[in-house]
């Protein structure tokens, strides 16, 4: 490369400092740095004019920073934020991603594990800090971190030790993505949603709560499972709250077009020969389950979470069953949150869809709504 | 009364329960684990079957993974204490066995391992004769010659992991010092997974451009540039990373998925992997080393013949010693 060598003497000889040129004055930092200002991507620390093997190598073209369309930030690097992790990153969905987790030694081991799979992976940049400006210019921030319940603990309680700790996380992340997306995954995500709905007094549309996306992938598996059917073939929703109160909406699940009630006007009832409504017994019960067996619940949640995250970054206007602003609905005048089939797109959420539901499907929504206002009326913002 | 499946759907044919491409993973630990999101996540399997001692962890994990069945396309997912779930496997990845503590070598682990081995490898063989084993359980390049002479198996189709994650980091780290996506750097590292892995300095390069003929001091003491500390980098990684979340699982889970999808697909890509090396650079014992191997649907079909200078072939031959200083103490 004889070339660029000779550049580098006429350079020096001229005694000119080229601002793109990158070896005169400047050289790459030898350690992956853990923490990088905004939109660097290769921290550059001035050295002396050694002509390093980079400047060698190659030759720089601009100075200018790249624009992060796609930065996803994950707020908690538990289990379910790093299963998000792994799932957008194999997706390929982001061009940047940032964790951030109170817990720095784990946020900085799991930052390295996930960096050394780079050569297997179009792997965007990862950076990681405790500090939210690494979330800077974020198209979406995912939350996963929050209180996890103690024995015997209210859920009242458990809910104003969130609100504390969300009031933090919410200024930090408002303030640093002004215009991003939050998806609410930590639990009780529909009350949560609300309360970061409140914090970040983002319009409704940009707050979307995890919801009953996942209840609803386990229903289609588990329908899939009874039919020997792949489960994309499968089609139902669980709406309301994400949870014990969750309802599944019989009248829609359908094959092909074919709606099961057709065939089996009991569906979903106790005189059901066939007893569906253990469908969604198993679907209720699958958190409780795989928490027993392993500890916690990683790889679904994470799934789908990522399932979201392509159709806000995308602009694919699918429909998932997210939690989102439900009052004015189903005869339903508290403010809360709640999982009804929306349309996601660039914006968030753009539109819902309008689902007929029968009248003890809708007294079940509403009695959960008046649940979930009972607790978030309590809560001191 | 007709059942609901029965009203809805008319069956044509018998469903064909047989897979064409079975992976087993034996252990669901963290690394395990990571080994089959990834594998799902790249649709390398039409099945995946779990196998672990630990019956409510195994049950959980498998669930797990199923309910998100709706997000993938592999379309059985199965899991057993008994090795009959392991019944026509393509490839059977070995992640199970004892994991290194805070500070703990490789090598520690090695008699605790050959045990566990010992309960599971035959079986494995009865259910799949014709499958590749993965080795990733560590001491890597130990266990993998345990296994191959439990399972009676060709060596080249048993394989371990050996140094394909040590390349990985050590490009990975390249990439960071240049700017530039690590899939764009090229370097390999061989020898022993482990503290005394041996980079080979001459082949890094980016576009054909040799860092070392940019940089003849390349990876020496006299470097100014310190690129030595990026393979000592390496060296230490597991430590750090275990040091602070615990376990490594992301990039060992990513690295050994590389594998797999070369080995699944006959893709014939190069991989530093650990194969059997004896009668190559001097070595006279049975031992498995990391080098450039060419995987296929018949596990390492060739082996890229390195040539290393005096100073590497040194150091190979010392990862040699040192395993085969500890193989011929174990009790089988």
């Amino acid at each position: 490369m004889s070339w660029t060598v000779g550049i580098l003497r006429a350079s020096q000889r001229a005694g000119t400092v080229r601002a793109n040129f990158l070896c005169l004055g400047m050289a790459p930092s030898p350690r992956p740095p853990a923490a990088l200002p905004l939109g660097g991507a290769w921290a550059m620390a001035p050295a002396s004019k050694m002509a390093t093997v980079k400047c060698e190598l190659m030759k720089n073209c601009t100075s200018e920073e790249p624009v992060r369309n796609s930065k996803i930030s994950i707020v908690g690097t538990g289990s379910v934020g790093m299963a998000c992790a792994i799932s957008i990153l194999l997706k390929g969905l982001s061009d940047e991603l940032a964790l951030v987790d109170v817990d720095e030694g784990r946020l900085k081991g799991e930052t390295m594990d996930l960096q050394h799979g780079s050569p297997f992976v179009k792997m965007p940049n990862i950076v990681s800090s405790r500090d939210y400006f690494v979330t800077a210019n974020s198209s979406l921030v995912i939350i996963t971190a929050g209180a996890r319940q103690e024995k015997g603990e209210t859920r009242l309680n458990l809910v104003q030790r969130n609100v504390a700790i969300f009031k933090l996380m919410m200024s930090s992340i408002v303030q640093y993505s002004p215009r991003c997306k939050l998806i609410v995954v930590s639990n009780p995500v529909d009350i949560l949603t609300y309360v970061a709905w409140k914090l970040s007094a983002f319009p409704q549309n940009r707050v979307i709560g995890s919801g009953c996306n996942l209840d609803t992938a386990r229903f289609r598996f588990l329908i899939g499972q009874r039919l020997s059917i792949h489960s994309e073939s499968c089609h139902g929703w669980i709406l309301g709250e994400h949870g014990d109160s969750s309802v599944p909406v019989w009248s829609g699940v359908n094959i092909a077009g074919v709606p099961l009630k057709e065939l089996n006007l009991d569906i979903g009832t106790d005189k059901d020969p066939e007893q569906w409504k253990n469908v969604h017994k198993d679907v209720v019960a699958s958190a409780y389950e795989i928490i027993k067996m392993k500890g916690y619940t990683s790889w679904a949640i994470g799934l789908s979470v990522a399932d979201l995250t392509e159709s806000i970054l995308k602009n694919l206007r699918r429909v998932h069953p997210v939690s989102t602003r439900i009052k004015g609905l189903y005869g339903i005048n508290e403010d809360v949150f709640l999982s009804v089939p929306c349309i996601l797109g660039e914006s968030g959420i753009t539109d819902l869809i309008k689902v007929k539901l029968a009248p003890e499907e809708e007294a079940r929504l509403q009695k959960s709504a008046k649940t979930l206002w009972d607790i978030q009326k309590e809560l001191k913002f | 009364m007709s059942s609901v499946k029965e009203q809805l759907i008319e069956n044509l044919i018998e469903e064909d329960k047989v897979s064409q491409n079975k992976v087993t993973i034996v252990g669901t630990g963290a690394v395990g684990m990571a080994c089959a999101i990834c594998i799902l996540l790249k649709d390398l399997a039409d099945e995946l079957a779990l196998i672990d001692v630990v019956a409510d962890k195994l049950k959980g994990e498998t669930m797990d993974l199923q309910h998100g069945s709706l997000f993938f396309n592999t379309p059985k997912i199965i899991s057993g204490k008994d090795y009959s779930v392991s019944a026509n496997s393509r490839l059977v990845i070995i992640t199970a066995g004892a994991r290194q503590q805070e500070g703990e070598s490789r090598l520690n682990l090695v008699q605790r391992n050959v045990d566990i081995m010992k309960s599971a490898i035959p079986a494995i063989v009865q259910n799949s004769p014709d499958c590749k084993m993965l080795i990733v359980s560590n001491p890597v390049d130990i266990l993998t010659y345990v296994v191959w002479k439990l399972s009676g198996l060709p060596a080249t189709r048993v394989i371990g992991s050996g140094c394909n994650l040590d390349s990985a980091r050590f490009r990975y780290l390249i990439g960071q010092k240049l700017g530039v996506h690590p899939s764009s750097c090229h370097g390999w590292i061989i020898g022993e997974h482990g503290d005394s892995s041996v980079p080979l300095w001459s082949g890094v390069n980016v576009a054909g451009v040799s860092l070392k003929s940019l940089d003849p001091k390349l990876g020496t003491d006299s470097d100014k540039d310190s690129w030595k500390n990026i393979h000592k980098e390496v060296v230490g990684s597991a430590y750090e990373i275990i040091k602070l979340k615990g376990y490594t699982s992301w990039g060992i889970g990513l690295s050994v998925t590389d594998l797999v999808k070369s080995i699944l697909k006959n893709l014939r890509r190069v991989h530093p992997v650990s194969t059997m090396v004896k009668g190559s650079y001097g070595i006279k014992e049975e031992i498995f080393l990391s080098i450039p191997c060419v995987l296929g649907q018949n596990g390492v079909s060739d082996v890229v013949k390195v040539n290393l200078n005096s100073e590497e072939e040194a150091l190979f031959k010392k990862s040699a010693s040192t395993l085969w200083n500890i193989q011929k103490d174990l009790k089988f």
